[in-house]
């Protein structure tokens, strides 16, 4: 085993998924590698259809890939089963969604409880640690009224709060910027890095909002349904190419 | 979860109302039909609960109470003389016209009762003495009746008003006069008549030309006989039918006349199926209207549901989630349902019809059925959901 091997908190090793029929096959992914570190932020970026979300399936567990490998914390998922893979993203993962996915019809509170109470913790302790972080992304006094009441960017809010309320080793976030004016997304990924990071958190943010490119510690650029390079100095990377 | 599962629900106002509306108009259209049917049929064995004994004898061809197939009077005596017997009685029973003062005509049921033992006597008089049908050209007539029979005079404010008959008033059957001693209270009855009653022997005056007047016979067992067993020996020792006198629906023996009349009424009408349509029919629009709703809310819940899904809820969370918002659901329409349907019966018992009866049994069927209408529209949801991909979460 190499001495960068127990660093690593994501690899996936010529990853296939095909969708359709044999005569409308459309590739999305094709003998895609991709690591992602403890410790470190990488961005997954790249043109629309280029594969970047599908990459982020396969990694969450929420998608088999038809062929390759993917490990992530030492477990491989490629064998797993239904199961055992929603019981995997429940213990590991944190998502942040581009539409938010808050549920309009509970309190801010609430929604940040939820993963909390998918693992089964008590309602008690599960409302005490979901008022500590929404009080750590900044709405405090906020948290009994509904999503729909707050504005984009207190919205994405509650759901870095909700991803990150049990403490997950790895951090999913999808084009967590997208429905964001600049200084809102900005602001967005501050608090993403100042809360995620951690020496054992691997965050993963899919985007091709490259005015975020600079909060990566990596950017892994994608295109036609692979990994075309990875750059150690996001500065390095040209956007007018994306 | 659970908590979280009924805010969903109960944070969608809209929705739930709506959700409610069905789930509740299929609890009462159910409840409230079911309660009618059973009101009505109950009319059927009227006779049975206003004229009180503990075994009744028949023509061994009678089906129902309400079929009398006269009898000879000396079997009477034959039935005095089966070994168990305490007493029996002649009964009249009879539908004839009687003639009002103001030249109207009003079909009656004619009750005649033995005038030494008054067997079968009606249990309430709210005026008059039961005594006083001793006296010649004597009946009682029954408050629903005496209203019904009343004449129109005009009132105080020059409008057309009936009177209620009263004790004193007279009436003629067959050109007999009749005159009314006592007002009673008894149920009324399926076939309509008011019940008018009378002396065993005037009756037979009353229906000039009738061979045989004895509809049946009220018979009262000796100390330490059941009437079933009564029965059997009547039966044995005489030939003719003999019959228990149990009226109370859930409960009524083998042998009970009510009973019959209750089954010859279900297959020889269209009642059951009239009414089993309108049930048929509320459980129809409650599994359509709550069905519809419930998936409705679950498609607008889907991609929170995908979401929770993909956070790492199995779908045996989901199903329990889906499963405690129906069943609350059903719960509260249930009782809304209900609750329609006893403030309808009551405002319906007030006025005397139509006919309602809500045994406990129906509200429970009503519930099990409510909570079937959730339980089908939770598993359409859960099938929804079931389906839906945990990767759609990325999709936007």
């Amino acid at each position: 085993m190499s001495p960068l091997a127990h660093t690593i908190a994501v690899r996936a090793s010529g990853v296939d998924i095909f969708f359709g029929t044999l005569e409308n096959q459309v590739v999305a992914l094709q003998q895609a590698d991709f690591e992602a570190r403890r410790g470190e932020l990488i961005m997954l970026v790249g043109p629309s259809g280029c594969g970047k979300t599908t990459l982020l399936s396969v990694i969450a567990g929420t998608l088999t890939p038809q062929a390759g490998t993917v490990e992530v914390f030492g477990q491989r998922l490629d064998g797993l089963g239904q199961e055992e893979l929603t019981a995997f993203r429940r213990k590991h993962l944190g998502f942040v969604f581009q539409s938010f996915n808050l549920i309009p019809t509970l309190s801010v509170i609430e929604n940040v409880m939820v993963p909390l109470l998918i693992q089964g913790r008590p309602y008690d302790e599960a409302h005490a640690r979901s008022l500590a972080i929404i009080d750590k992304v900044g709405l405090k006094g906020r948290e009994d009224g509904r999503p729909n009441a707050l504005s984009g960017g207190q919205q994405q809010r509650v759901a870095i709060a909700r991803a990150l309320v049990h403490e997950p080793p790895l951090l999913i976030c999808d084009e967590p910027t997208s429905a964001l004016d600049k200084d809102t997304g900005g602001h967005i990924m501050e608090l993403v890095r100042d809360l995620s990071r951690s020496p054992e958190r691997c965050v993963v943010v899919v985007s091709h909002d490259h005015r975020i490119f600079r909060f990566a510690d990596r950017i892994a650029e994608m295109e036609d349904g692979r990994i075309s390079r990875v750059v150690d100095d996001p500065k390095l990377l040209d956007a007018t190419h994306l | 979860m659970y908590r979280l599962a009924l805010n969903m629900l109960f944070g969608d106002r809209a929705k739930l109302a709506m959700l409610l509306c069905g789930l509740a108009f299929s609890a009462l259209l159910m409840a409230q039909q079911s309660s009618v049917f059973f009101g009505i049929m109950s009319w059927t064995y009227t006779p049975m609960v206003n004229i009180r004994a503990q075994v009744w004898v028949s023509d061994p061809m009678v089906e129902q109470v309400n079929d009398a197939k006269p009898l000879r009077d000396t079997d009477l005596g034959r039935v005095r003389s089966v070994d168990g017997v305490a007493w029996a009685a002649p009964l009249h029973t009879s539908f004839v016209q009687a003639r009002m003062q103001d030249g109207n005509f009003k079909l009656i049921t004619l009750v005649g009762i033995d005038a030494d033992t008054f067997a079968g006597a009606p249990a309430i008089l709210t005026q008059g003495r039961i005594e006083d049908l001793r006296l010649p050209d004597t009946v009682i007539v029954d408050e629903w009746g005496a209203a019904l029979m009343g004449r129109m005079t005009v009132g105080p404010d020059g409008k057309p008003r009936s009177m209620p008959l009263k004790v004193g008033d007279t009436f003629e059957v067959n050109d007999i006069q009749a005159r009314i001693v006592g007002i009673c209270k008894v149920r009324r009855a399926f076939t309509g008549g008011p019940f008018v009653y009378t002396t065993y022997d005037r009756a037979k005056g009353y229906t000039l030309g009738a061979r045989r007047t004895l509809s049946f016979m009220l018979v009262e067992p000796q100390k330490g006989v059941t009437p079933a067993e009564l029965c059997d020996r009547i039966e044995r020792g005489t030939g003719l039918k003999a019959w228990t006198s149990d009226t109370v629906i859930w409960n009524w023996g083998e042998r009970s006349l009510a009973r019959n009349t209750f089954w010859w009424f279900w297959t020889n009408t269209g009642i059951p199926f009239s009414f089993g349509t309108a049930v048929l029919l509320g459980l129809f629009v409650g599994i359509a209207i709550s069905g519809q709703t419930f998936y409705s809310f679950v498609l607008e819940n889907l991609k929170y549901f995908a979401a929770i899904k993909a956070m790492g809820a199995g779908m045996g969370v989901i199903a329990r989630m889906l499963f405690v918002q129906a069943f609350t659901a059903g719960l509260i329409g249930f009782g809304l349902g209900a609750g329609m349907a006893q403030g309808i019966g009551r405002a319906m018992i007030e006025k005397g019809m139509p006919p309602f009866v809500m045994y406990p049994q129906i509200l429970w069927a009503t519930f099990v059925l409510v909570l079937g209408i959730s339980f089908v529209s939770a598993i359409i949801g859960i099938i929804k959901v079931s389906r839906v991909d945990a990767a759609s979460v990325f999709r936007g």
